[in-house]
């Protein structure tokens, strides 16, 4: 059996003395699509964050395709192949969604190929670029508003094109934090589908989501955690079968009706 | 004045049209060709004074606004680049070194500067770095003011050998300020130019797809501070003398953030154009209003901010949008009139 992609071991992140993550420790391998759920203020956000490198752990080891990557920046952490998209969108408001996307081309990994084709000659590597990021738009569908200034899409668009972003990075492992919350239905069942697709062209996905519903309709294992430590890990079956889960998520006295929260 | 930064992109696609990218191309080496040739013209030696003065400025306008502009980096600290580049030049003319070679040093002096400031205040964000840039430029003034090598608060001459040549300081300048614009263009197409606008609309996020914020103001700090250091050093050349009170006075920093906003921060030729009005209205105001004359700058400011974030490049494709509404309109009634 290969490595796993990532190894998370004994992460513990602390704000002020107050752990928002405690001792948290699991295993990713390449290929799939896994889950990370919990109540709010479990420390999701906060590990997509720390592996991201967006945020320095406080101890603990992260390790990613055969690197140390604990305490790297988030620039160091996008070239090993780590991207993540926000909860609520960022983008560059007042850059097209072109332009957008082409910083994550040419900033990702993708910018030593680039690098490699136009060497030097900054305006075809540009238009080698926006080729590229046009592709890449036509994926998530994004593609009719290649010229919007970022700032005037609807937030459904948004999200999208906080995917089309991260994609642009040629990530091996993406982290989306709720691209669905806020969604119509229709909405999200197309943010699914492009998901699925996604994983399908080899990107390992981890996938924050309060949408319960969702996150049992397309991952292959599910993380949950609760208060900063991991509580429970296994199949979406497993996991909803999982007494401690439902208490988490709805108290001890609830647990007979818990299995109806997981649909 | 974060949110005047920011607006000044206002949405316009990075890539515009071929057609307007060559009109501009033209345009701008019209407008070089016709400076250059101006002297032909015999205009008296004042006129060309000022425009020389003028071109100065167009140069540490254009490289603000590599930080400020693309990078939305506000610093009130460029009189400090200016001055370590007038008087570097200045210590090496008179130790004999030739114009250039001077200049060299002048810009070489200012990135080290730029460098060893960057290194700790592009930590700080918006307005705390901004603060932090008043600060840091202060304390190279005093500590000016106290070094006796270089004369102290009473200054130091320019002893250059050889016959003064007006024509020849005013070509330099011009040969500067052109280069500054070009570097500006190529910066602004540039990987670069796409991390500091990218750093601009939000840097966690650019941090998050990539961009490493700290190495791109860096360089765009390096890069201005280049410039406007060997525009120092070529005023210095010009004036023979330089002094703490005139070359790292905050009224040069204030100038320097002045005329970028006032042209149309964050474009290409916002910062000309504002340099432009900046460096052939400057000497008349102070002399009609020799109290007032801050006070007008300030208001300008506070009105331009407030109205106008994109500067003079706004209002003018504010007013050329409004005018293509009014002809087409015209046009329709005319097509539907019988």
């Amino acid at each position: 059996m290969p490595p796993p992609l990532l190894e998370v071991e004994h992460l513990t992140k602390t704000f002020a003395g107050l752990a928002a993550l405690q001792d948290v420790s699991f295993e990713l391998e390449a290929g799939g699509i896994y889950g990370l759920i919990g109540p709010n203020g479990a420390g999701k956000t906060t590990l997509l964050a720390v592996l991201a490198g967006a945020l320095r752990p406080t101890s603990g080891r992260v390790h990613f395709a055969e690197r140390d990557l604990a305490g790297a920046t988030a620039f160091t952490a996008v070239r090993a192949g780590i991207v993540r998209t926000h909860q609520v969108p960022r983008p560059f408001r007042t850059l097209s969604v072109l332009d957008n996307v082409e910083v994550g081309l040419r900033f990702g990994r993708g910018q030593a190929g680039a690098k490699a084709a136009g060497a030097g000659d900054a305006i075809r590597e540009t238009a080698g670029a926006e080729d590229a990021a046009l592709r890449i738009l036509e994926r998530v569908g994004l593609a009719h508003h290649a010229n919007a200034a970022a700032g005037t899409l609807s937030v459904g668009d948004q999200k999208r094109l906080e995917l089309a972003r991260a994609l642009a990075t040629r990530p091996s492992l993406l982290l989306c934090d709720e691209v669905c919350s806020g969604l119509t239905a229709p909405e999200t069942e197309s943010v699914l589908l492009l998901l699925r697709e996604i994983r399908q062209a080899g990107t390992t996905i981890l996938y924050v989501e309060h949408d319960l519903k969702a996150i049992m309709s397309i991952c292959d294992r599910v993380i949950v955690m609760n208060l900063g430590q991991k509580l429970a890990e296994g199949t979406p079956a497993e996991v909803q079968r999982d007494p401690a889960v439902i208490e988490a998520y709805i108290g001890a006295k609830g647990a007979k009706g818990a299995n109806a929260a997981g649909r | 004045m974060m949110a005047a930064v920011a607006a000044a992109d206002g949405g316009v696609p990075r890539s515009r049209s071929r057609a307007a990218a060559i009109a501009a191309t033209l345009g701008a080496c019209l407008l070089g060709a016709a400076l250059a040739a101006l002297p032909l013209f015999g205009i008296g030696p004042n006129l060309i004074r000022l425009l020389f003065v003028t071109l100065v400025w167009v140069t540490a306008s254009v490289a603000w606004n590599l930080l400020g502009g693309f990078g939305g980096q506000v610093s009130f600290g460029f009189a400090v680049f200016y001055g370590l580049g007038a008087y570097a030049a200045a210590v090496a003319l008179n130790a004999g070194l030739d114009p250039f070679s001077s200049c060299l040093l002048a810009a070489g002096v200012a990135v080290v500067a730029s460098l060893a400031i960057g290194l700790p205040t592009f930590r700080l964000k918006g307005p705390y770095f901004a603060i932090a840039t008043i600060g840091v430029s202060e304390a190279v003034r005093v500590v000016m003011t106290n070094v006796s090598a270089t004369g102290g608060a009473s200054g130091y001459r320019v002893m250059e050998r050889g016959t003064f040549h007006q024509l020849q300081h005013f070509y330099s300048a011009l040969g500067l300020a052109a280069g500054a614009v070009a570097i500006s263009v190529l910066v602004r197409r540039s990987r670069l130019g796409l991390a500091l606008v990218a750093v601009r609309e939000d840097e966690d996020a650019a941090a998050d797809l990539g961009v490493s914020p700290l190495r791109a103001k860096l360089l765009a700090h390096a890069i201005a501070a280049a410039l406007t250091g060997a525009a120092g050093g070529i005023h210095a050349r010009y004036a023979a003398y330089v002094n703490p009170q005139g070359e790292f006075a905050f009224a040069i920093s204030v100038a320097i953030l002045l005329m970028p906003i006032i042209g149309g921060v964050g474009t290409i030729w916002g910062p000309v154009i504002g340099a432009g009005i900046y460096g052939l209205v400057h000497e008349e105001i102070i002399a009609a209003f020799p109290e007032l004359h801050l006070l007008i700058y300030g208001s300008l400011l506070i009105l331009i901010v407030l109205f106008e974030p994109a500067g003079i490049v706004g209002l003018l494709g504010r007013l050329m949008r409004f005018a293509g509404r009014h002809r087409r309109r015209g046009r329709v009634r005319a097509a539907s009139t019988p």
